[in-house]
């Protein structure tokens, strides 16, 4: 049916104009009306009968062409925030929240294992990256493909005996890991103290530095979409893969150990192997957006790992949704440039993040985007 | 005497805090699974800190907190003593002894006893539910502020950040001791400050390091004894 096609593509188009319009509408009536037609198309999909079912059942229908079109988009955004490069920045953020908050769900969301150290792993990615590079010399790129190991291998080591404790104690271990990785940071001499590491050397290709404005056909990009373009496909590809992995036996078994450990055991499921590998999995793309983010920066500090980090990833994945793939995606696509729309929002950022974890456990606590039950066929 | 009422004022508002926090964010999620209770509940714990950062004049800055205890101090056999240290110690142990009393010889504690272990069959006995609850989280909530009324008496100052510390330190405490078990927050409590003094002491620029070896020794209790000094081994049955 092409007119599927023409709705898919419209909707997407139409949802794309609206996030545009809404980050760059400075003046106040651009503003008030690019809000007045977000708000009509939301009330417009809520309200008309049967839009809502029909556009759902055409994007059912038209998957392939949906995530083409909106691959598209994705690529045509720092094209369209031109006018104003930070804002290319803040969507490389959402894409590194994207990849972090992939791998958080797995281990949170999938299989239980309740990781409040997102911000210590990540710290442990970014680290790894500084100190390869300024301290041992190493490229870039190398330094960046190392760096999530360093989190896994941490992870391992550290949590193999006490992912087998059961209750809180997890839980409780990794919110002590966050202070000791603060703690240490701070105080180590060779990680810089509080000053951190500076003069990360940044990402190179083909001896084109990152840094430097790309030029696509005469039309000059901001200078933060050379990163944007990399984290769009480190945050796609990261989905990808736990994608198939959430919908393998592998992400079933997860499920299981999740919902019921002695039932778990009773299915022959291992619970240690099965907590194991999502946390180690899970670190892998934790500690992948930290040792991005420390490449993108250029430095890394302290404050930057910092335990409010890991209730903002945390945050992440409870509002788009626990175990729903699309879900982090979503979330991390608001929680992240919202406030940075409302600027004036910005002293109660954490507070508000506290705030919006407390209202969705107890209004919807499935989520905004929940997952989905498995089909088989 | 001022001061003292403002702080029992202050435990029992910080108790009925609690109070409030378990009605709008423990209760409602009774059903739901126990991760989601500690999630709302460490989140609470951001909002309310952030809230004292953002909404209390200056609320980023360390704030002065009222000397009462007598300065000064004794020496014995080359041990400086503090007035301060011996009367913070005395409240402490009444403070348990207190919670003993309450956990095993009142009603109310017999009732706080079998919601722990079987909540339905404990209503079934005709213990009202809510208010055990309630009354958990109003001396739990007190026993903090307690806890940061001492700790502000002996620092001298105080910060909105200074709970959350000492909140992963009470629970490790608490785990390496014994969960449920009165004299194991104790047991657990004194070996975790002996780890911190020990590792200040001995370790070169150790009193920066002092968290991180606690921390470190709690993380090998939980490997090896998950169920703490004096906890007992439970058994759960299907």
């Amino acid at each position: 049916m092409s007119h599927d096609l023409a709705l898919v593509w419209l909707a997407e188009a139409a949802v794309f104009t609206l996030v545009v319009a809404g980050i760059l509408a400075e003046r106040p009536w651009a503003l008030g009306a690019t809000g007045a037609a977000i708000v009509a198309a939301g009330a417009l999909v809520r309200f008309v009968p049967r839009l809502g079912t029909t556009l759902a059942g055409a994007f059912a229908r038209r998957r392939p062409a949906a995530l083409g079109a909106g691959v598209v988009l994705a690529l045509a955004l720092p094209l369209a925030l031109r006018s104003s490069p930070y804002w290319t920045f803040v969507a490389t953020l959402a894409l590194l929240y994207v990849t972090i908050g992939q791998g958080l769900n797995l281990q949170i969301g999938t299989a239980g294992v309740i990781n409040l150290a997102g911000a210590a792993f990540a710290g442990l990615g970014g680290y790894s990256v500084g100190l390869l590079t300024v301290a041992a010399g190493w490229p870039s790129w190398l330094a960046v493909l190392v760096g999530p190991w360093v989190a896994v291998a941490v992870g391992t080591i550290l949590f193999v005996p006490i992912l087998k404790t059961r209750g809180h104690y997890l839980a409780l271990v990794t919110i002590a890991f966050v202070f000791i990785f603060n703690i240490l940071m701070n105080n180590l001499e060779f990680t810089g103290g509080p000053q951190g590491i500076k003069n990360i050397p940044t990402l190179r290709l083909l001896g084109h530095a990152f840094t430097t404005k790309p030029v696509l056909a005469g039309v000059e990009l901001p200078s933060h979409a050379n990163f944007y373009y990399a984290a769009l496909v480190m945050a796609g590809l990261t989905t990808w893969v736990l994608r198939r992995l959430h919908d393998s036996w592998l992400g079933l078994a997860l499920n299981t150990l999740r919902d019921d450990e002695i039932a778990a055991r009773c299915c022959g499921v291992s619970i240690t192997r099965g907590k194991l590998l999502a946390f180690s999995i899970g670190n892998f793309f934790i500690g992948l957006g930290g040792a991005f983010y420390a490449v993108m920066v250029g430095f890394v500090s302290p404050p930057d790992f910092d335990f409010g980090y890991s209730l903002v990833m945390l945050s992440v994945i409870i509002i788009g949704g626990v175990d729903s793939i699309p879900g982090v995606v979503l979330g991390a696509c608001l929680l992240v440039p919202l406030p940075e729309r409302f600027r004036f929002l910005h002293e109660y950022r954490l507070l508000l993040y506290g705030v919006v974890i407390v209202v969705m456990l107890l209004y919807r606590p499935q989520g905004l985007w929940p997952a989905q039950v498995r089909r088989y066929r | 005497m001022a001061l003292p009422l403002t702080f029992a004022a202050s435990i029992l508002v910080t108790g009925l805090v609690g109070v409030a926090a378990e009605r709008v964010c423990v209760k409602p999620l009774a059903r739901a699974s126990p991760l989601m209770t500690l999630l709302a509940t460490l989140s609470l714990g951001l909002v309310i800190r952030e809230s004292v950062l953002i909404f209390y004049p200056r609320g980023a800055d360390p704030k002065p907190f009222p000397q009462l205890l007598p300065q000064g101090g004794f020496e014995v056999g080359g041990v400086a003593i503090r007035y301060e240290s011996l009367v913070i110690l005395g409240i402490g142990l009444a403070a348990m002894v207190a919670v003993d009393r309450v956990i095993n010889r009142t009603k109310m504690g017999a009732a706080i006893r079998a919601v722990a272990q079987e909540p339905e069959a404990a209503q079934m006995m005709g213990v009202n539910l809510d208010r055990t609850v309630d009354a958990t989280f109003f001396l739990g909530s007190g026993l903090a502020a307690v806890a940061g009324i001492l700790s502000g008496l002996y620092y001298s100052e105080i910060h909105f950040i200074m709970g959350i510390t000492g909140g992963v330190i009470g629970f490790s405490a608490a785990a390496i001791g014994g969960l449920g078990n009165v004299y194991g927050a104790i047991v657990g409590g004194l070996l975790f400050g002996v780890l911190q003094t020990t590792a200040a002491a001995l370790i070169p620029r150790g009193s920066e390091f002092r968290d991180v070896v606690a921390f470190a020794v709690v993380m090998l209790f939980l490997v090896f004894k998950p169920s703490g000094i004096l906890g007992e081994k439970s058994v759960e049955r299907v």
